[in-house]
């Protein structure tokens, strides 16, 4: 946990005065801020990087858009108008300063990606805090309930089902729901609409959610079972929680389990990248509009710019997405909140 | 006062003796228990491996590429098609079995050069601290920003499918998972006492390295890469799922799903066999890793 | 002639412990943790329990308070004013544990919970056995933390324990196990991992707090100096038995007798200021032997200076030689003396 360290060693503010003006005084957020400059290099670089990747490989867009049958001098005036001809260097340039201008160029359709993102990325993000939101929940539950008895039927089972999710393949595991619960039961549809109401959320999304889930409900529960067992045997203040005559379910829930979110945060921030590309495939499968569809699309059609937009907003979001579980342990744990105070 | 009391008086009799705490019979069940789930995934593996790659070399298989026509949708355990055939009548076990040598080489191969590179890169990273440490680690933090499997799409993608290409793909991802590890990993056992001691008593560095550090990680990194080669078999798989992979008519577990997906209303077991091959080859890579991690008291 | 040691201490006792055994599985074998132990406490009495690590100490004390894994062979008496609590099951003796007796632990840095505020912890105490609102349950929890001599205790109330300093911690360690006031308290090396001047405030603490609850106060240590210091009775534990018993001034007050050897080098490796500078401090040479594999005879028979062969041949059974002087030997101290 860096952020948390860092802060740890730098702690130095005062003890209880108010909420709003410790967390803003904090260190935890000067921290935090720190981390957030490091992060513009990492998405610069992860932007760059893609551009020279995209670069290095034949470059078929303007192939792409005139068809197959166009003549060469026709490609080659095109990718001229187009600025393909010119140095990455340079066409990274060009990207960039029209990102920072909020315009993210339009992509081969001769649509403004602009606007294909902003319609597309809300269902994404649906479809993401859905599984996220409903493993986490399921995690804890079962979690909880595994590392009450150790090796009892429960924490064998619970083990059972997480291998069986770590090991089972999302977009396998895609058809085989769609095979039982949309063909044989047809619960849900084969392929998702669009998401308009609370009702059509459910019946559109809880698929593919299930999809990305149910391989990170495997991994939350594992290493919160693993973290709770480890705090209800090792620590000492659980032992103090017994001798006060606390019961056994409320110690591993109030003092066990609120300890071991701390870990579970920073595992869902490092998760973040690989869902999306998860999400990516299982909006194929479901034909979800989302953001992960599209870049596929893109991928195979050489959009670049669609491609470069895409790619940036899952940067965005993963390095966001560290940044905020760095920042949740911050605020959540009170040694990085309140600091020493000298007594 | 030294005289000793009579016998009787004071010999304290032996406490009786208490019901047995540990029944031997747990305990030969638990380590029971400790070596079955040791050598049951590894025995599926070897079982997997042996299939793959020595079963052809054995027998002469059905082709994998090409089928009849005619003898298309066979159920299993038809004449000379010991799973069938697919909707050309291609043999499914063939498909699978060659499938299964793609899924392993690539896999293994990634695996590999993550621990050759990636490994390298996080000792030395966690070794030297300073400034090598700071750029290294930005490094790696950029490529796994990345998500894999966008960059693994767009590299296979323009370099063309192939085994190779999807190699070099699938490494982008590959080295710096291994390289945060191996990094991690250092830095702990660099801040034991005995790294100091050692360097204070001039030991040179890459002696320290080789002989302190590296097998102090190696366990680490072991266990992480047998987690590791399962995650790159299904990454792979998702490349040959979406098309980006090994293309028809050479079968990969990838596209025989994605052929599947096609009838899946009709004919689901197109996608399940593929399916539960990919489950059974990770479930036990899996495990393998978690009993390895239980022995050999990985945190 | 001593009587052996069979019958039942005089009632009045708060805490009776007869015959206590405490047994473990681990590593595939049988570890007799203690193997047979006698005392009783009074209220408002002090005892002090004193041992090496592995004595045995500690367990028999969290055996009685129910704190033990579970799988644990646990046999024997122990009565709490005349309530058994050997064999009660965990929500049975959950009743008691918090509430009539209470433990009071090492490593205050390590016996609170981080993330939890001071007062709440307390509270919890309070709110497990009585029926209080929350509003109450903090009106008390603040008397305690004003009882536990904390200043400020109204702020300290909502801080939390890395905010506090060792000392401080322990005195919410003792609030906490003070809540409901229990009529025994257990201080399990309550003061070894605090600096000395802090220890000696604890001690004095604890006694004020015994004189003013009327507790039984028992504690556990390695220190025989706390002991000498604080103890209406002591206990000498080794290898999981009692070694030798007695009221605090016949083992430590002017002419004191001492009569195990092994006593007698505890209070021996105690540093004096009469001694000369640089005097080597005598230590009891070898370490305490392994539960599971006990040599016959007498267990401290490797390491004493004194051993014979009927030590090593014949365990000595504990015995009254004197009135309320035990002890375990064949071939005590003759005088207690010091070195």
């Amino acid at each position: 946990m860096a952020l948390a360290q860092q802060i740890q060693l730098q702690t130095g503010g005062s003890g209880a005065r108010g909420s709003a003006r410790r967390i803003a005084g904090s260190p935890a957020l000067r921290v935090a801020g720190r981390r957030l400059l490091s992060a513009i290099p990492v998405l610069i670089g992860v932007t760059f990087l893609t551009f020279v990747v995209m670069s290095t490989l034949p470059n078929t867009t303007a192939q792409a858009i005139l068809g197959l049958n166009a003549s060469p001098s026709a490609v080659i005036a095109l990718n001229h108008s187009l600025g393909l001809d010119q140095p990455f260097w340079v066409q990274y340039w060009h990207w960039l300063s029209n990102v920072l201008h909020g315009n993210f160029g339009t992509s081969i359709q001769g649509q403004s990606i602009n606007h294909e993102l902003a319609s597309r990325v809300p269902t994404t993000l649906m479809l993401l805090l859905y599984a996220l939101v409903v493993s986490v929940v399921l995690a804890i539950i079962v979690a909880a309930l595994a590392a009450r008895r150790p090796n009892g039927i429960a924490d064998r089972l619970s083990l059972a089902v997480s291998v069986l999710g770590l090991s089972i393949a999302p977009y396998a595991f895609a058809l085989v729901l769609i095979i039982v619960f949309a063909v044989k039961l047809a619960w849900f549809p084969v392929l998702s609409g669009p998401v308009t109401d609370p009702s059509s959320f459910f019946r559109n999304l809880t698929l593919p959610a299930a999809s990305i889930g149910f391989g990170l409900f495997a991994i939350y529960t594992r290493l919160l079972r693993a973290d709770v067992v480890e705090q209800m045997q090792r620590e000492d203040y659980i032992v103090t929680a017994k001798a006060k005559g606390v019961a056994p379910w409320r110690v591993l829930i109030r003092h066990a389990l609120r300890n071991s979110m701390f870990n579970l945060i920073t595992v869902i921030g490092l998760n973040l990248g690989g869902l999306i590309g998860a999400a990516a495939i299982i909006e194929t499968i479901f034909q979800v509009q989302g953001i992960g569809n599209d870049l596929l699309n893109g991928i195979s059609q050489h959009d670049e710019p669609l491609v470069e937009g895409i790619v940036l907003v899952f940067a965005l979001v993963t390095v966001f997405g560290n940044l905020l579980a760095d920042l949740a342990y911050a605020v959540l744990d009170p040694r990085i909140r309140y600091g020493r105070s000298t007594s | 006062m030294a005289a000793p009391l009579p016998d009787v008086q004071l010999a304290t009799p032996t406490p009786p003796p208490l019901p047995s705490l540990i029944n031997a019979r747990q305990l030969r069940a638990q380590r029971m228990g400790r070596a079955l789930r040791l050598w049951v995934p590894a025995g599926i593996l070897i079982i997997l491996l042996a299939i793959c790659f020595l079963l052809p070399l054995v027998t002469t298989l059905p082709s994998a590429t090409r089928g009849n026509i005619i003898y298309n949708n066979e159920p299993p355990f038809s004449q000379g098609h010991l799973l069938g055939t697919d909707v050309q009548g291609v043999d499914i076990f063939s498909q699978l079995v060659y499938g299964g040598q793609v899924a392993f080489e690539i896999s293994l191969a990634v695996t590999a050069i993550g621990i050759a590179i990636g490994g390298t890169l996080g000792v030395v990273a966690g070794y030297a601290s300073g400034w090598v440490d700071a750029l290294v680690s930005r490094i790696l933090d950029i490529l796994i920003a990345f998500p894999a499997l966008v960059l693994a799409l767009v590299i296979a993608q323009g370099l063309g499918p192939s085994e190779f290409h999807l190699i070099l793909a699938l490494s982008v991802f590959g080295i710096p998972a291994v390289g945060r590890i191996a990094r991690g990993a250092t830095l702990v056992i660099r801040g034991l006492p005995y790294i100091t001691a050692a360097e204070l008593a001039g030991t040179r560095r890459w002696r320290i390295i080789a002989r302190h550090i590296v097998p102090n990680i190696v366990p680490g990194i072991v266990t992480f890469s047998l987690l590791g080669i399962g995650v790159v078999i299904i990454l792979e798989g998702a490349l040959d799922f979406l098309g980006y992979g090994i293309q028809a008519p050479q079968p990969s577990w990838g596209n025989m799903i994605a052929n599947g997906q096609q009838i899946l209303s009709a004919q689901p077991e197109y996608v399940l066999i593929p399916s539960i091959a990919l489950l059974i080859t990770v479930a036990a890579l899996n495990m393998l890793g978690d009993a390895l991690r239980e022995r050999w008291g990985v945190q | 002639m001593g009587s052996p040691v069979n019958s039942v201490p005089p009632n009045g006792a708060l805490l009776e412990v007869e015959d206590l055994q405490v047994t473990f599985a681990a590593g595939g074998r049988e570890i007799r943790a203690v193997a047979g132990v006698n005392y009783a406490v009074e209220p408002g009495r002090t005892l002090a329990i004193i041992g090496e690590s592995g004595s045995g100490k500690t367990v028999g004390c969290r055996a009685i308070m129910g704190l033990l894994p579970a799988g644990t062979l646990i046999s024997g008496s122990a009565r709490l004013r005349g309530t058994e609590l050997i064999g009660l099951s965990d929500s049975q003796l959950r009743k008691y544990r918090g509430s009539d007796m209470a433990m009071v632990f090492q490593d205050p840095a390590r016996s609170l919970n981080p993330t939890m505020r001071v007062g709440k912890q307390i509270t919890e105490a309070i709110m497990t056995h009585r029926k209080v609102t929350k509003a109450e349950a903090h009106e008390q929890a603040v008397e305690l933390l004003r009882l536990v001599r904390i200043p400020a205790a109204e702020r300290r109330f909502f801080e939390y324990p890395h905010q506090l300093s060792g000392g401080m911690r322990q005195r919410v360690v003792i609030a906490i196990a003070l809540a409901c006031r229990p009529k025994l308290l257990f201080a399990d090396e309550a003061t070894t991992a605090l600096d000395v001047t802090t220890q000696a405030q604890i001690m004095e603490l604890l006694l004020e707090l015994q004189q003013e609850l009327g507790m039984a106060l028992v504690f556990i240590s390695h220190d025989l100096g706390l002991a000498a210091s604080y103890a209406d009775e002591v206990v000498v534990m080794y290898a999981g038995k009692i070694v030798e018993q007695a009221p605090a001034k016949r083992l430590f007050g002017a002419g004191g007798t001492v009569k195990m050897r092994y006593t007698r080098a505890l209070l021996d490796a105690i540093p004096h200021l009469e001694r000369p500078a640089h005097t080597e401090l005598p230590v009891v040479s070898g370490r305490p032997p392994d539960p599971a594999a006990l040599p016959p005879g007498c267990s401290f028979a490797p390491r004493c200076p004194s051993a014979a062969d009927d030590c090593r041949a014949k365990e000595p059974a504990l015995t009254e030689h004197a009135p309320g002087h035990r002890w375990a030997c064949w071939h005590p101290c003759e005088n207690g003396g010091a070195a």
